[in-house]
């Protein structure tokens, strides 16, 4: 009885591995393609010497405590961007002078290229957490305002007058009726804002410095230690992908009352 | 002047006036003192330096090489993505071989390759153009493959039993039903495609406007900083709007639901 579950996991498992043959092959053909001396190990050290590499970096910290500042950084810009976002999103939904001023503003700020505001960020900010922070924030702040605006105008008429009859206040209304109604397309706003945070944080890292996995990754290679370039790559490719499927696995139980919740949106 | 021209004046007119509001509390921050002038240039600074550097030949110069790096690069990403993302929804041998690697680098921040890439090929333009090919290769996959994908099984159906063959059912059906979805994901790889190249610039480059602000930014230039920036930001806007203006002449045929905004 104990026997089938485990051969069904370990078959499941079997299935699992086999479906990422490509990943492994990859990885098999960097670490043959660096060993065999085809390219030389500062353009690309064998896969092995990399995870050689991860662990004094490790072990030293050197790994840890950058990504906690990076995602320090993400998190706080994000949760600002939260903060505004819904702000200024249920606001344009409820009131249409704020929806007339912000509407052709968020028109014109969302296409634009945020990373080009990071001088006039350093110039107000200096180079240090401030920066990244506010860059994050004005990155995200865009999706976040139009899935605000954009969930607040789809509850339905009928719920705002059953709330209105029942003497619901205007501002009772707004945190009780449209804010819940606006979450499912919130958390589509937020799903797109997280990896938006994390690579404005590396990238604005990258370019002013001031520690994080970004920063350390421009002056491991500034020394041409390939390495640890590769090793500051992989720690931030696992961090988007463990961010991302996190989100997900969240969405699916804050919404798990909404006929959405099982709905995979990409 | 007819009354649809009247009114379709009368609300760009009224999209517009945000914009005036906008600059013109800037003017009055900026003059009243309150902010130090070298924290925020006037609208009338920034506006003198833009109308200097729009004079300037070195700053078309710039603004071309950066537009070249990002373009190119986005032309190289569509060339290799289309193909690939097409190749992925017909065929299981594909999507097998490159649906676990488009999975496991979807998530990643792709600026990580600049220094990787400032290694491999140096500082230039081969660099940038690298780096915005792999951050556009993903739009166009996804978009493509989930375009493909979508076409309703009826009009495959429907082409086969009219005897079309394999490679005009491609070209014929797949591609044109799937048209909405590949624009959609080039006005997404667009928006990546300007990011990473003035990125690229910032972290490691001689010329270009990315580099060019640092410069200004550096030398207390904050005027001609702004004006720099601005001059970017509007370019991306109209490059933007002229991408949905094309995608919407080339879906005409389509339900008017599917065109973009």
């Amino acid at each position: 009885m104990v026997m089938r579950p485990v051969r069904a996991i370990a078959r499941s498992v079997m299935r699992g591995i086999v479906a990422c043959y490509p990943l492994i092959l990859l990885a098999i053909a960097w670490e043959a393609v660096a060993r065999l001396g085809y390219v030389r190990p500062v353009f690309l050290p064998p896969l092995s010497a990399v995870i050689e590499r991860m662990i004094p970096l490790t072990l030293a910290g050197d790994l840890l405590q950058p990504l906690a500042v990076s995602l320090y950084r993400a998190a706080a810009g994000l949760a600002l961007a939260i903060v505004l976002g819904v702000a200024i999103g249920l606001l344009m939904a409820r009131m249409r002078a704020v929806r007339w001023l912000i509407d052709p503003l968020i028109a014109f700020g969302f296409p634009s290229p945020k990373i080009a505001f990071l001088p006039i960020f350093i110039l107000w900010f200096g180079i240090d957490h401030l920066t990244k922070i506010a860059l994050v924030a004005f990155t995200c702040v865009f999706p976040v305002i139009v899935a605000a605006y954009a969930g607040a105008t789809t509850v339905p008429t009928n719920q705002l007058w059953a709330a209105r009859a029942m003497g619901t206040t205007s501002l009772a209304l707004t945190w009780r009726v449209v804010l819940p109604a606006s979450l499912p397309s919130l958390m589509s706003g937020v799903r797109v804002g997280v990896p938006y945070a994390l690579v404005t944080a590396f990238t604005a890292e990258m370019i002013a410095g001031g520690g994080g996995l970004g920063g350390e990754m421009v002056l491991a290679q500034r020394y041409f230690e390939t390495p640890t370039v590769f090793a500051y790559l992989l720690v931030m490719l696992a961090t988007g992908y463990l961010i991302d499927h996190g989100v997900l696995a969240l969405r699916r139980r804050v919404l798990r009352w909404h006929e959405d919740a099982g709905a995979r949106d990409l | 002047m007819s009354a649809g021209a009247l009114f379709a004046a009368r609300a760009l007119l009224s999209r517009l006036l945000p914009f005036a509001l906008f600059l013109a509390a800037w003017q009055a921050l900026a003059t009243s003192g309150l902010i130090a002038a070298n924290f925020l240039p006037s609208v009338r600074a920034v506006a003198g330096a833009l109308i200097d550097l729009g004079a300037s030949p070195s700053f078309y110069a710039d603004l071309g090489i950066t537009l070249w790096r990002s373009l190119g690069g986005l032309m190289l990403g569509a060339v290799i993505g289309i193909p690939l993302g097409a190749g992925m929804a017909v065929s299981r041998g594909v999507d097998g071989l490159f649906g676990p690697l488009v999975k496991a680098t979807y998530s990643l921040p792709k600026t990580a390759l600049i220094p990787l890439l400032l290694l491999w090929l140096g500082v230039g333009s081969a660099t940038s153009m690298v780096a915005v090919m792999f951050s556009t290769l993903l739009p166009f996959v996804v978009y493509t493959y989930h375009g493909i994908a979508g076409v309703p099984q009826i009009l495959v159906w429907s082409a086969r039993a009219m005897g079309t063959a394999q490679r005009r059912l491609l070209w014929k059906v797949l591609l044109p039903a799937s048209l909405q979805a590949i624009l959609t994901g080039l006005r997404i790889a667009l928006g990546f495609s300007f990011v990473i190249a003035i990125a690229a610039e910032m972290i490691a480059a001689n010329t270009g406007v990315g580099k060019l602000m640092f410069i200004y930014g550096e030398s207390g230039a904050y005027d001609y900083m702004f004006a720099a920036v601005t001059a970017i930001v509007a370019l991306a806007f109209v490059a933007d709007r002229i991408t949905v203006s094309i995608s919407n002449r080339l879906l005409r045929w389509d339900d008017i639901e599917n065109r973009l905004g």
